[in-house]
């Protein structure tokens, strides 16, 4: 067998050596997942500029497996990727890659999700959503529905993800700062699930009945869960104004309805979009800053037939 | 039909040879040295995996654990390290590994439990203590420098991982094929009451099978939790299926009684290569596989329906 192993490495390189090799610059683009809602139009946004900026784009999916990423990322030091951008999934596990890849040349720049403070030597930028942001302007936009007065309960996500503990913290710190009158009642979490929110929901609507004049929900999902734990309670009496994040599709048709008060627009789209741009200007020799948010858009019933839905 | 035994005789290696050829052909950069020792690096992990699964299959046994014993055996070492100390904890992590396999072969030999369902009940139970343990939340360890180190790549070609797999492969081959323990194995997979009449321990030799495959499992799962500086507890969550396809392209038969560790060695680098070959020209992950699942079912039809001219003994030949 070994005779043969040899055999074909010979041949392989004879062919190499024919096919010859003259490319464009290559980014490795070590994604999330490839299907996915908010994946999968960020990995198409992020394609597209690339082919504008003529740019070639090797995309890995992890397929939401941090191991699987983590090998990935030497296939992008073997490829001899020119830049990587990687999503991760974890804020530890990547550090020896990236470390690689920097002995290696190769800048490395995260997309969505922040890693540990450890990952930032090995890192040019990270470009994505600033979640604390978010909850900051959710709780400006819950505070001019409710004229800044009265009490809310707040529907969370998983307890200690990043996204929740920006959501909630950038929410709480701003009525704070504004003084404002508005008061707490309760704050569960729903791990960004309908369903568990639908549940945590009915509780809250028993337990508070009509104190509950406004909702602040950490994702549109969530939100959901709340519309419906009330109609089962109230049938067709109006809503309190709740406000979402994310900008799906379904939360513009409940704002349309008058069913939810606000969304905020975190474009995966723009979240694609920015990480290539960014690689783009590194890979000019531009110095890029460390930290790059992609922009938030507030939807209410005003500009809901104006923008986009996310996803 | 002499080709065709011919090809099924010598399958791992052609198809190996052949993923290689074209990959080398259509990727740009995919033959180099380079590509070969980062490549040769990611197949350790499912390398160190399939050494162990080889010994038990070949002893009619299967274990559907191993990818939740290599979460386990990374969160024990990680967390350890600050109150242990690297090595200490590390040792500690692999010995968490043998447990589960003792455990294993508790429940499969002791009380005759079908080793599908067994190690398929400890699968959950390992990833659950691993989720508890860690209230689902990766753990960081204390020295992320070593991990760096641990990295790196000697003579150009080698890391401490890749070079483990390579001793180790070259280790089961030579007690598979020369030690007589080695040889009682294959007594055990093709026929465990006749192995019994002739003297051989049943009981002894799967048990010591279960605890081989978790140890190797453990190591495998420390060395990524000490490469990656984290536990976590949904590492290797698709590795189980990965490590069964490279050990089964690789010739050994989930029956018993049949392997090889060569035949291993093809397999793991040919699932690889692949992996690599397509991640190398961004096929989808859901698509690269359906390529691997339908090489799979090739390889294990032509082993079925097309005998070998000569019946190759089971130890000695590369790859029947």
């Amino acid at each position: 067998m070994a005779h043969r192993i040899t055999t074909s490495l010979v041949s392989a390189l004879a062919l190499m050596a024919a096919v010859g090799t003259a490319e464009a610059k290559t980014v490795c683009y070590v994604t999330a997942a490839d299907a996915h809602a908010y994946a999968t139009p960020a990995n198409e946004a992020l394609s597209a500029r690339a082919d504008e900026l003529g740019l070639e784009v090797l995309t890995l999916s992890q397929n939401f497996d941090v191991q699987t990423g983590t090998e990935q990322l030497n296939t992008c030091i073997a490829r001899k990727a020119d830049g990587i951008i990687l999503w991760p999934l974890d804020p530890q596990a990547y550090i020896p890659g990236l470390a690689r890849a920097q002995a290696a040349g190769i800048p490395s720049i995260l997309i969505n999700s922040p890693m540990s403070e450890q990952a930032n030597e090995f890192i040019k930028s990270f470009t994505g959503p600033d979640v604390y942001e978010e909850g900051a302007l959710a709780a400006d936009s819950l505070s001019d529905a409710m004229n800044g007065e009265g009490s809310v309960i707040v529907i969370a996500g998983q307890a200690g993800n990043g996204t929740t503990i920006g959501r909630v913290g950038g929410f709480v710190d701003r009525l704070k700062e504004l003084d404002s009158k508005i008061e707490i009642l309760d704050t569960v979490n729903a791990d960004f699930d309908q369903q568990k929110a639908l549940v945590a929901s009915r509780d809250l609507i028993t337990r508070f009945g009509d104190k509950i004049m406004g909702v602040y929900a950490n994702d549109d999902t969530m939100a959901r869960g709340f519309i419906d734990a009330w109609k089962e309670a109230h049938g067709d009496k109006p809503t309190p104004p709740i406000v979402g994040i994310n900008g799906q599709r379904d939360a513009f048709d409940s704002i349309r309805s008058g069913e939810m008060y606000s969304t905020i627009v975190q474009s995966p789209v723009e979240d694609g979009k920015l990480a290539i741009e960014t690689m783009a200007n590194i890979l000019d020799g531009k110095e890029v800053d460390a930290r790059l948010p992609i922009p938030l858009t507030v939807v209410t019933k005003e500009n809901v037939e104006d923008v986009e839905p996310a996803f | 039909m002499d080709l065709l035994s011919q090809f099924v005789r010598y399958r791992v290696g052609i198809i190996l040879g052949l993923t290689i050829i074209v990959a080398s052909a259509l990727v740009p950069g995919f033959f180099g040295l380079t590509t070969l020792s980062l490549g040769l690096d990611r197949a350790s992990t499912i390398g160190l995996i399939a050494i162990g699964l080889t010994v038990l299959l070949i002893a009619g046994q299967i274990d559907l654990s191993v990818g939740s014993v290599f979460a386990l055996s990374g969160i024990v070492a990680v967390t350890l390290q600050p109150s242990l100390g690297l090595g200490p904890a590390a040792v500690v992590g692999v010995l968490a590994g043998a447990a589960c396999g003792a455990f294993n072969a508790l429940l499969s030999v002791v009380f005759k439990v079908n080793a599908l369902v067994a190690t398929l009940a400890t699968m959950l139970i390992f990833r659950s203590i691993a989720h508890w343990l860690t209230d689902s939340q990766p753990v960081a360890g204390t020295d992320i420098m070593f991990s760096i180190t641990l990295a790196k790549i000697y003579l150009n070609l080698f890391t401490v991982r890749s070079a483990m797999f390579l001793v180790g492969i070259v280790l089961l081959h030579i007690w598979l094929t020369r030690a007589v323990a080695g040889r009682n194995l294959f007594a055990v997979g093709s026929s465990a009451p006749a192995a019994e009449a002739s003297g051989i321990s049943v009981g002894w030799t799967m048990a010591a099978g279960f605890i081989f495959a978790s140890t190797m499992a453990g190591v495998a799962g420390v060395l990524q939790s000490l490469a990656t500086n984290t536990g976590s507890p949904v590492f290797g969550s698709e590795l189980t299926v990965m490590v069964i396809a490279a050990v089964v392209v690789g010739g050994t038969r989930l029956e018993g009684g049949r392997g090889s560790a060569l035949g291993t060695l093809g397999g793991v680098l040919t699932i690889a290569s692949l992996t690599t070959a397509m991640e190398f020209s961004s096929v989808p992950a859901y698509f690269q596989q359906v390529v691997a699942g339908f090489i799979l079912i090739l390889l294990v039809v032509l082993d079925r329906t097309v005998k070998p001219r000569t019946r190759a003994h089971s130890a000695g030949a590369p790859a029947p």
